[in-house]
C-alpha cells in the first residue's frame, strides 16, 4: 500500500509548465528524498499534494484511495502535514496561535488562552525543543526559530504522511541534527516523509529512497544507497558536474580595504576586524551569533552606536543604506523578495535600479546606455530570462538572486556582503553564483561571505572569523574544512 | 506567569495602548480647555453630548476595523449609514414592537449590504477598495430613494434608550454603558476562533489558507459584521437626531477610516483592535471639542484635524520604533 | 406633537434642560408670543455654518461678522462663527459645545435640514434661541428666516413672459436636481408657463447653479435649438449668456437670471441695446437677518416667529454700478449682498462682504 501517490500530475501557471504528467510515490515508514534544480517541479507537485492548488489533471491518492483537495483544509483532514518552503507562519500572531491555529483549544465557544498557552509549552517539550517563547510574536523571531515553529506545527498535528519543503534551508546545523531526529523518530512510528534538499549530504544521511525531478518531469527513483551524489547531479542537471565549487582565486593585492573597529550596535558589543581587497572573508559560527546584526550594520541598516568603519582608509558614515552605497558597500541578502528586488518590475529594471544616475543624462534615463549596461550583465551572468523586459517575479529563485547580484556589480561596490545568497537555490545556479563570487574576487573587491551551508564557506573564503554571542572568537586561515568550522563553533570558549 | 503575559501583551499592543494614551491626553486637554473657558468643569450634558456625538462614528469604526483587519477596506460605510438612517426614520412607528422590529430590519438591512460586499469581494475576486467604492454609490442612490426628502422621524421612546439616560442615574449616559457593552463584546468575539481567522488572513491570506482556515469564511463574516455595525450606526444616528438623512452618513466613510487610523489598527491588516477604533472616533469629537474650545478659527479646522491626523500617526510610528530598538 | 414629545424625553434625559421645559412649551405653542432672554443684553450670539467653500458662504460669513460689530447690533451681541463642512456629526459637536458655552442664541445654516433636530431641541432645552436661515432646520421650536423659492420662479417667469408679449421660444437653466430649492423655482416657474400656451419651453437641462457648468451645458444644447427668444436661469445666468454670445447668437434676447456679479455686468453693457433682463439672488445677507431677528427676540422687541423676505432684485433699468454691480469684483461674485431701494431690507457695503469689516453708520433692517 502506497501512502501517497500522484498519477500523472499536470499543473500551468499561466502557460509556464510547472509540472508536466509527474507521478510521484512514497510509502508508510520511509523517508523520501524529491531532489532536482529549482524550478524541476518540486515545490508544485508538494503543494498539490497538500491541496494548496488543485492539478490540471491527474490523480492523487492517499492510502489508494482516490481524494480529491479543494482546499488545504481537506489535505490536513487526510492526514497530511506539510512544512512549505515559504513558511505558513503568520507574524503578527503569537507562537501559541500559530501553533495551535484552527484547533485551539476551547472553554464554550471562546478560546481558552491559559490552556492555548499550556498547550504551546506541551508542543514545544515533546519535539524536545526549548527557548522559544509561546507568547512571542513569530515575527520577532530570527528565521531559523520560525523555521523550527514551523516544523513544530506540521509535526504536532500528527500527520501520516508529510512533506517538508527545504526544511533545513534557514536552519543551523544541531537544529538540522534535531529535524533529522524528528524525521527517524516519525519514520519509526510509521509515517511517511517526504522531504526536499539542495544540500546532499543530508539527503544522504538521512533518505531511504530518493526521486530526481527535472524541467518539470519524474526522472527516476531510486535506493538511497544506490545513488552518488555525482549520478544525482547528472540526472537533475542533464550533465555531470565533477567540481561543484571552483578554488578562490589568489589574493595577490595586499591593500587593506575594509578596515571595522570597535563596532558597537545591537547584539555586536565592539567588533573589530579586516579585509584585504579581493579576499573572500568567511564569517561562520552557529546560527543568530550576530551575523545578521553585523551585515546590516556595515550596510546602515541597524546603526552603530561606537567605532569605525574604514573602505580603503576613508572612513565610512553608516546611518543609511544610501551613505553605505556611496561608501561603496553593498549587501546581498538571503530573500530576495523582500529585501532588494521588485517583483513586478523587469529585470532591466531591478537591475538599472542602482544604477539610474549613470545611464541618466538631465533626469531622463537613456535607453540606449541602459540597454547596453543591463545586456551585458544578463550575458555575463548568465541569468535565464527571455528578454530583459521579462518581469523578475517570473524567474526561478537562483535567477532572481543572480538580478539582485549584478544590480550590485553595476555599482561600484568594492565591498560586498553577501547573506546566505545560495539559500534555496539550485545546484546548476549555486554554481554559477560561486563562479560569480571567484570573479568579484578576482576584480579586487573584498567580500564578506555567510552562509548556513558550512560546506560553502570552506570552500569559498580565504579566511574564516568565527562567530558568538557578537564578538569574533577564532580566525581559520588553513586547511578550511566544514568540519573544521564547526568544530570552531561549537567549541566551548577558554574562560580568559 | 500572568505577569509575563501582561508583558508580552503590552509590548505587542503598543498601538493600541498609545491610542488610548492620546485619548486620556485629550480628556485631559478638553477638561483644561474648557474649565479656562467656561469657569467650570464639564459635566453631565458634556458627558452625554460628547459620549452621544462619537457612538455613531465609533460604531462605523468598529465595523471598519473589521474589514480593515482582514487585509481589506470599506469605502461603503457612508452608504450603508445613509440606508439605515433613511430605513429607520421612514418605517419605524411608535409602538414598541415596531421601534424593536424596524431596529432589527435596519441592522439586517446593514447586514446584507456588509454581506453583498464579502460576497463581490471574496467570490467576485475584486479588490476591496473598488468593490466598497461601487456599493458606496449604491447605497448612497438607494438611500434617496428609500427618504427622497429629509424628515421621517423616530419614536422618542428609542430617541430616549440610546441617546438618553437611566431614569434613576441621570448622570450617566446610556451611550456609555452601550460604549462599555460593545467593548466587553469585542473582547469576546477576539477569543473566538472566527475573529482570531480574521486576524490570520490579515496576517498572510495564502499561509493563513495553508494552515486551513477558511479565507471565504473569514472575510464574509469580517464584511457582514462591518456592514451591522454600520447599520448600527445608522440607526443610532437617526435616533441621536431624531429623524433621517439620505445624505448625512456619507462622511462616515473617511472618518471611521481616520478613527481605525488613530486607534493603532494597521491599514495592511492582521494587526489592532476595535478598542483602539472605538478611542480614535473618541478623540475625533474630542479634538472637536478642544479645538472649538481652544478658539482656533473654524476655518482652520480641518487643517488641523488633518495635521493632529498626520503628527499622532507619526508620533505613534516614533515611539513604537523607539521601543521596538530598545528591547 | 411628536417634536414637542422627543423634547420631552431629551430635556427629561438632560438633568438641566428639565426646568426650562415649560417656557419652551409655551414658546412653541404659541409662536406669537414674545420669548425675550432671561437677562439684559449683551447677547451671546453664534454662528453655526456647514459648507464654507463657494463664494456666497464667505460672503455670508463676512457680512455675518462686518454686522455684528455694528450698532445697534455691537451694544447688544457678542458675535462668534463657526464653520462645519457639510458634516451633520461635526456641526452637532459644536453646536454641542455652543450649549455647553451657554450661549443666548445660535444663528445656523444647517448641513442637513433634519440632521440637527436633535441637537436643536437640546439647544431649545437650554434655552437657547435657535434661527435657522438658507439651509434652514425643521425642528419647529427653532425660528426660520427664508426666501420663497416658489415665489423666485414665478416672479422671473412673469418678467420673461411680459417682456416677451406672452409669446416666443424660451429655455429653462435649473440647478442642482435632487434638492428642494430647485424643485420650488421650477414648480413656480412651470405654474407661470403654463398659463401662456404661445410660451414654448424649447429645452431645459441643469446648469447646476455654476457659471462653468451652465456654459458647458448650454454649448451641448444650442445647436439643436432653433431661435431663442427668452432664457429663464436658475444659476450660472453669466455662463450662458457667454454661450451665446460665442456661437453668435442674436442678443440681446429677455434673460432671468441669479445674482452674479457678470450677469449684472452685461446688463449695464447691453441696456441701450434695448436688453431686458431681470436678476433676483437668495441674498448673502440672511444671515445678517436672522442675526438681527435673534437680537430682537432676545431683547422682547420682536415675536419669535419665522420671517420670509423678498428677494433682492434689480432689472436693467435699476442695477448701478457700485451698488448693485461692482466692475472690480470677480463675475462669479454674488453682488446680491446687499439690498437696494426704498424698502430694502438691509444695505451692506462692499468693504464688509470682502474683509467682514463694519460699515460706515448704523444698520438699518428691515424684517
Amino acid at each position: 500500500m502506497k501512502a501517497i501517490e500522484g498519477v500523472a500530475l499536470s499543473k500551468s501557471f499561466g502557460g509556464v509548465v510547472a509540472l508536466r504528467r509527474a507521478s510521484f510515490a512514497a510509502d508508510g515508514g520511509e523517508v523520501h528524498a524529491l531532489v532536482g534544480e529549482n524550478g524541476a517541479g518540486k515545490s508544485t507537485l508538494i503543494k498539490l499534494l497538500s491541496g494548496l492548488y488543485p492539478p490540471d489533471s491527474g490523480e492523487i491518492r492517499v492510502n489508494d484511495a482516490t481524494v480529491h483537495f479543494a482546499r488545504p483544509q481537506d489535505a490536513l483532514v487526510s492526514g497530511i502535514g506539510t512544512v512549505f518552503q515559504e513558511l505558513t507562519l503568520l507574524p503578527f500572531m503569537t507562537v501559541a496561535e500559530n501553533l495551535m491555529l484552527g484547533r485551539e483549544p476551547r472553554s464554550g465557544p471562546f478560546i481558552d488562552r491559559r490552556k492555548l498557552i499550556t498547550a504551546a509549552h506541551e508542543l514545544f517539550d515533546d519535539a524536545g525543543i526549548s527557548g522559544i517563547e509561546p507568547l512571542e510574536l513569530v515575527g520577532n523571531l530570527p528565521l531559523a526559530q520560525q523555521q523550527i515553529v514551523e516544523i513544530v506545527k506540521a509535526v504536532s498535528r500528527k500527520p501520516r504522511i508529510i512533506f517538508m519543503d527545504e526544511p533545513t534551508s534557514a536552519l543551523a546545523e544541531h537544529s538540522v541534527d534535531w529535524l533529522f531526529g524528528v524525521i527517524k523518530r516519525l519514520r519509526a512510528e510509521g509515517a511517511c516523509i517526504v522531504f526536499t534538499s539542495h544540500r546532499w549530504n543530508e539527503i544522504k544521511g538521512i533518505a531511504d529512497r530518493i526521486t530526481v525531478f527535472r524541467n518539470g518531469e519524474w526522472v527516476a527513483t531510486s535506493q538511497a544507497a544506490e545513488l552518488s551524489e555525482g549520478d544525482a547531479v547528472e540526472r537533475m542537471t542533464g550533465q555531470r558536474l565533477d567540481v561543484l565549487f571552483p578554488k578562490p582565486a589568489p589574493v595577490t593585492d595586499q591593500t587593506q580595504r575594509l578596515t571595522v573597529e570597535g563596532v558597537t550596535a545591537k547584539k555586536l558589543p565592539a567588533i573589530s576586524f579586516g579585509a584585504r581587497a579581493g579576499e573572500v572573508l568567511g564569517i561562520g559560527g552557529l546560527a543568530g551569533q550576530g551575523q545578521r546584526e553585523l551585515f546590516l550594520t556595515l550596510f546602515g541598516v541597524n546603526p552603530h552606536t561606537a567605532g569605525t568603519v574604514r573602505v580603503d582608509g576613508a572612513a565610512a558614515h553608516l546611518r543609511t543604506p544610501q551613505e553605505a552605497i556611496r561608501a561603496g558597500i553593498a549587501l546581498i541578502p538571503e530573500d530576495r523578495k523582500t529585501e532588494g528586488l521588485l517583483l513586478p518590475l523587469s529585470v532591466r529594471q531591478n537591475l538599472a535600479l542602482a544604477v539610474l544616475k549613470r545611464v541618466s543624462r538631465n533626469g531622463f534615463v537613456r535607453r540606449a546606455a541602459e540597454d547596453a549596461l543591463v545586456g551585458s550583465m544578463v550575458t555575463s551572468l548568465a541569468i535565464k530570462t527571455p528578454n530583459p523586459g521579462q518581469r523578475v517575479g517570473a524567474l526561478s529563485g537562483g535567477n532572481q538572486q543572480k538580478v539582485l547580484i549584478g544590480r550590485w556589480l553595476l555599482t561600484d561596490a568594492r565591498v560586498l556582503l553577501l547573506y546566505d545568497i545560495t539559500r534555496g537555490v539550485d545546484v546548476g545556479t549555486k554554481r554559477d553564483i560561486y563562479l560569480l563570487i571567484r570573479r568579484l574576487s578576482e576584480e579586487g573587491r573584498t567580500i564578506l561571505l555567510y552562509s548556513t551551508d558550512t560546506e560553502e564557506i570552506a570552500h569559498l573564503c580565504h579566511r574564516v572569523l568565527i562567530m558568538r554571542e557578537g564578538r569574533i572568537v577564532s580566525e581559520l586561515q588553513h586547511d578550511l574544512t566544514p568540519e573544521a568550522i564547526v568544530a570552531a563553533a561549537i567549541r566551548v570558549p577558554v574562560a580568559s | 506567569m500572568a505577569r509575563l503575559r501582561l508583558r508580552y501583551y503590552a509590548v505587542q499592543n503598543v498601538p493600541l495602548l498609545l491610542s488610548l494614551g492620546l485619548f486620556v491626553a485629550m480628556v485631559i486637554l478638553y477638561i483644561i480647555l474648557f474649565a479656562l473657558k467656561q469657569s467650570r468643569l464639564p459635566g453631565a450634558f458634556e458627558l452625554l453630548t460628547t459620549v452621544n456625538n462619537t457612538l455613531s462614528v465609533g460604531l462605523s469604526a468598529i465595523g471598519q476595523t473589521f474589514v480593515v483587519l482582514t487585509g481589506g477596506i470599506d469605502l461603503s460605510v457612508g452608504g450603508i449609514v445613509d440606508v439605515t438612517n433613511s430605513v429607520a426614520a421612514r418605517y419605524m412607528g411608535d409602538s414598541p414592537g415596531s421601534i424593536a422590529l424596524v431596529s432589527l430590519a435596519t441592522l439586517a438591512v446593514g447586514a446584507f449590504a456588509g454581506l453583498t460586499n464579502g460576497l463581490l469581494v471574496v467570490y467576485g475576486r475584486l479588490q476591496p477598495i473598488i468593490v466598497t467604492l461601487a456599493t458606496l454609490a449604491i447605497w448612497e442612490g438607494i438611500a434617496l430613494l428609500v427618504l427622497p426628502q429629509q424628515g421621517g422621524s423616530i419614536p422618542p421612546a428609542l430617541t430616549a434608550i440610546l441617546a438618553g439616560t437611566l431614569p434613576f442615574l441621570t448622570w450617566l449616559p446610556n451611550s456609555v454603558i452601550i460604549a462599555v457593552l460593545l467593548v466587553a463584546g469585542w473582547q469576546l468575539l477576539r477569543s473566538t476562533p472566527f475573529l482570531t481567522g480574521v486576524y490570520a488572513i490579515g496576517n498572510d491570506e495564502r499561509a493563513a489558507r495553508a494552515n486551513g482556515i477558511s479565507v471565504a469564511r473569514a472575510k464574509l463574516g469580517a464584511y457582514t459584521l462591518a456592514g451591522t455595525c454600520a447599520g448600527a450606526a445608522g440607526l443610532y444616528f437617526a435616533a441621536a437626531n431624531t429623524s433621517g438623512d439620505a445624505t448625512s452618513g456619507t462622511p462616515f466613510t473617511l472618518t471611521s477610516i481616520a478613527a481605525v487610523v488613530l486607534g493603532g489598527v494597521s491599514l495592511f491588516g492582521g494587526r489592532g483592535s476595535a478598542i483602539g477604533s472605538l478611542a480614535g472616533a473618541f478623540i475625533l469629537t474630542l479634538l472637536l471639542n478642544v479645538l472649538f474650545f481652544a478658539g482656533v478659527n473654524t476655518q482652520l479646522q480641518e487643517f488641523f484635524q488633518g495635521l493632529f491626523l498626520i503628527l499622532a500617526v507619526v508620533a505613534s510610528t516614533l515611539v513604537r520604533r523607539s521601543l521596538q530598538r530598545a528591547r | 406633537m411628536r417634536p414637542l414629545a422627543i423634547a420631552a424625553a431629551l430635556a427629561s434625559s438632560v438633568g438641566a434642560g428639565t426646568l426650562l421645559f415649560s417656557s419652551r412649551v409655551s414658546a412653541a405653542d404659541a409662536p406669537k408670543l414674545i420669548a425675550a432672554a432671561s437677562h439684559p443684553p449683551p447677547y451671546k450670539i453664534a454662528l453655526s455654518n456647514s459648507y464654507i467653500g463657494n463664494t456666497w458662504r464667505v460672503e455670508m460669513v463676512n457680512e455675518f461678522k462686518a454686522a455684528c460689530a455694528m450698532e445697534p447690533l455691537k451694544s447688544v451681541a457678542t458675535c462668534t462663527e463657526y464653520s462645519s463642512g457639510n458634516d451633520v456629526s461635526k456641526q452637532t459637536a459644536q453646536i454641542d459645545d455652543l450649549i455647553s458655552s451657554k450661549v443666548d442664541a445660535i444663528v445656523v445654516n444647517a448641513a442637513s435640514p433634519t440632521g440637527l433636530n436633535g441637537v436643536i431641541s437640546q439647544a431649545c432645552s437650554a434655552g437657547i434661541l435657535i434661527v435657522s436661515f438658507d439651509a434652514v432646520a425643521t425642528n419647529p421650536c427653532g425660528i426660520k428666516v427664508n426666501t420663497d423659492q416658489i415665489e423666485f420662479g414665478r416672479k422671473g417667469a412673469q418678467f420673461l413672459v411680459d417682456a416677451l408679449h406672452g409669446k416666443g421660444n424660451i429655455i429653462e437653466v435649473t440647478g442642482v436636481a435632487g434638492t428642494g430649492v430647485d424643485q420650488d423655482r421650477n414648480k413656480g416657474a412651470e405654474e407661470v408657463f403654463a398659463k401662456y400656451p404661445d410660451i414654448k419651453v424649447i429645452a431645459k437641462y441643469s446648469g447646476k447653479w455654476a457659471s462653468d457648468e451652465a456654459q458647458r451645458a448650454t454649448v451641448q444644447q444650442l445647436p439643436s435649438l432653433g431661435k431663442i427668444d427668452g432664457i429663464w436661469c436658475q444659476g450660472g445666468t453669466d455662463g450662458v449668456i457667454r454661450a451665446l454670445l460665442d456661437a453668435k447668437r442674436p442678443f440681446p434676447i429677455p434673460v432671468v437670471g441669479e445674482a452674479e456679479n457678470a450677469f449684472r455686468q452685461y446688463m449695464i453693457e447691453y441696456k441701450d441695446k434695448g436688453f431686458k433682463a431681470l436678476s433676483i439672488g437668495q441674498p448673502p445677507f440672511l444671515g445678517i437677518l436672522s442675526l438681527y431677528l435673534a437680537s430682537e427676540v432676545l431683547q422682547g422687541k420682536h415675536a419669535k416667529t419665522d420671517v420670509t423676505i423678498p428677494f433682492p432684485s434689480v432689472t436693467q433699468d435699476t442695477v448701478k454700478e457700485g451698488l448693485t454691480t461692482f466692475k472690480d469684483l470677480p463675475g462669479s461674485y454674488f453682488v446680491d449682498f446687499t439690498d437696494s431701494g426704498p424698502n430694502a431690507s438691509v444695505i451692506v457695503c462692499k468693504d464688509a462682504v470682502l474683509h467682514g469689516t463694519p460699515c460706515p453708520g448704523t444698520l438699518a433692517v428691515r424684517l
